[in-house]
């Protein structure tokens, strides 16, 4: 499975049950889109999202995955709301007919603090869960298992299929396919690559759901699981905490009169 | 999806109905009420709050339509998903590489469902965005539900015959993509500001320069890139199925159910056609079109 980000190491975060850190994770995303103010964004970084990393010991990836993610991201906002947000009044700097207004930048500095923290924690969830973990915690609370299949098998196949691809381009190209040219001209390189990729790989998903028809795939008994997914009582608690606690973020700008 | 997808019991049927009937709604709704409830003054915490509603009810309408989509499908077509959700996930990374102004990453996702039908396609869609999220980004979460609205509508474009004729396909993917903007612009505005991308946020800054809203903005940039990146992913699934034997094809039950090719595939049949229709295996021709009387 080297296609996710999973980072395999042993710390307590890694630990935790996936579902622990899901509730988490989606907790922390409400919070931040409940209450509209910046610094709550901030503090939940600096009090939850750096703590976690830093405990985990994938704070390095985390940062350089992000970064990735974010800058071009964050250029973009600041540049684009700083300069062209309708609501923007108060002009603090002028240079020509360009005008960056506060009201621009204090916007973008609003949904970036909300996408930085979206992105750090969920990206956070990925690097300290192991998918096959994740999926079986899912599936021994209802999920169905054809969801598990679909996602541990994509996850598995994605090395293959750009394996075939690439040798299928190559091959292409010591036909004489030439990858340069206009945008059109190069789209239409994709026929050449789909087809034959196409081709192979749905050949073999007829013999895999015959395989697995016969392992009694399709039956909607419930199952039970080879791996269990360790839980604890204060995992449990902290889960219900966790929903509270985003409940009560969603109640308190509409009760505090915010909105 | 039909009364053939054979699901054993009537009570699981009716639970998936009103999954799919539910998240439908729920989608619905989300779009409605932020485009009717849109925060014109744009004070700051009426549009964070936005943002929720926009992630949450996408999410829970996107989840519930594959909750109740997958049960519907057979085995076969399960193990055909990951096929697909890799074929997204792969061409839209070749075609970043190779270096298109275009996305091409529901290629996948439209294959599905012009073979297996929109509930396939609604499981597949889904499932690219969260693959997506645990690989590459999770930017890409919140704009699941674009590609299960790609599911659903190529798939009955398929069951209406747009697959018959290699230039109706575009069509179906140019009104695919108007779909896809309009629904995933709340997305783009109330979470990410109009910045989910340097080219895309440099058109949605001239909009609003030019007087729109950011809602509006933003809308009119997916309605600039979306239908045409569609209409591609369109045209080069038809072009692929059309390349592809016929035998292939007509090994799908939702292919010979709805005539997606327009093409009868019983043996006995087609021996009679045969004269009719001489290239047996040849692009999906304008003549064969009349003989489906049963649409």
């Amino acid at each position: 499975m080297s296609s996710t980000l999973f980072d395999n190491r042993k710390s307590v975060i890694h630990r935790l049950n996936p579902v622990t850190k899901l509730i988490a994770l989606l907790a922390i995303i409400v919070t931040v889109f409940a209450i509209p103010l910046w610094w709550v964004a901030g503090l939940i970084i600096v009090l939850v999202v750096v703590p976690a990393a830093v405990i985990s010991g994938s704070g390095g990836r985390l940062l350089s995955l992000s970064l990735r993610i974010l800058l071009p991201i964050m250029l973009v906002l600041f540049i684009v709301q700083g300069l062209t947000f309708p609501g923007g009044k108060t002009i603090i700097w002028q240079w020509g007919i360009i005008d960056v207004t506060s009201e621009g930048l204090l916007f973008a500095l609003g949904i970036g603090s909300r996408i930085i923290v979206l992105v750090l924690a969920s990206i956070l969830l990925v690097l300290t869960t192991h998918p096959g973990d994740l999926m079986s915690a899912l599936t021994e609370r209802g999920m169905s298992p054809k969801f598990a299949y679909i996602i541990s098998s994509t996850l598995q196949l994605i090395p293959a299929f750009k394996d075939r691809a690439d040798s299928i381009l190559l091959a292409q190209q010591a036909r004489g396919l030439s990858l340069k040219g206009n945008p059109l001209r190069r789209i239409k390189i994709m026929l050449p690559l789909l087809s034959p990729l196409v081709l192979g790989m749905f050949t073999d998903v007829e013999e895999r759901s015959t395989a697995m028809e016969a392992r009694a795939f399709g039956s909607t008994a419930r199952r039970t699981s080879l791996i269990p997914v360790a839980d604890s009582m204060v995992q449990r608690i902290a889960r219900w905490l966790f929903i509270v606690l985003a409940l009560a973020a969603v109640a308190t700008p509409i009760l505090l009169g915010l909105l | 999806m039909s009364s053939t997808a054979a699901t054993p019991a009537d009570s699981k049927k009716v639970r998936n109905r009103i999954f799919i009937a539910v998240g439908t709604i729920i989608i619905i709704a989300t779009y409605l009420y932020l485009v009717v409830g849109q925060p014109t003054d744009i004070a700051q915490s009426s549009f964070s709050q936005s943002g929720l509603i926009a992630i949450a009810g996408y999410v829970v309408g996107a989840i519930l339509l594959a909750i109740g989509a997958i049960h519907r499908l057979p085995t076969a077509t399960v193990a055909m998903v990951p096929v697909a959700i890799a074929l997204n996930i792969v061409v839209g990374q070749i075609v970043s590489v190779i270096g298109l102004p275009v996305y091409l990453d529901s290629i996948g996702t439209v294959l599905v469902s012009a073979l297996a039908g929109p509930a396939a396609g609604v499981v597949t869609g889904i499932l690219t965005n969260v693959i997506w999220g645990l690989t590459l980004s999770p930017i890409a979460l919140p704009y699941a539900v674009v590609q299960v609205i790609i599911g659903v509508m190529a798939g009955y474009a398929a069951r209406l015959g747009m697959f018959r004729l290699f230039y109706l396909a575009p069509v179906a993917g140019a009104i695919t993509g108007i779909v896809c903007a309009i629904v995933s612009a709340p997305i783009s505005a109330f979470v990410f500001g109009g910045a989910t991308g340097g080219g895309t946020g440099a058109i949605v800054g001239a909009f609003q320069a030019m007087g729109q809203s950011l809602l509006g903005a933003t809308t009119l940039q997916g309605l600039l890139s979306d239908p045409l990146d569609k209409a591609i992913s369109f045209t080069i699934v038809v072009l692929i199925l059309a390349a592809l034997p016929s035998r292939f094809r007509q090994r799908f039950p939702f292919v010979r159910q709805y005539n997606v090719f327009g093409r009868k595939a019983p043996a006995l049949q087609h021996q009679t056609a045969a004269p009719a229709a001489p290239a047996a295996s040849a692009v999906p021709a304008a003549d064969v079109t009349d003989a489906t009387p049963d649409n």
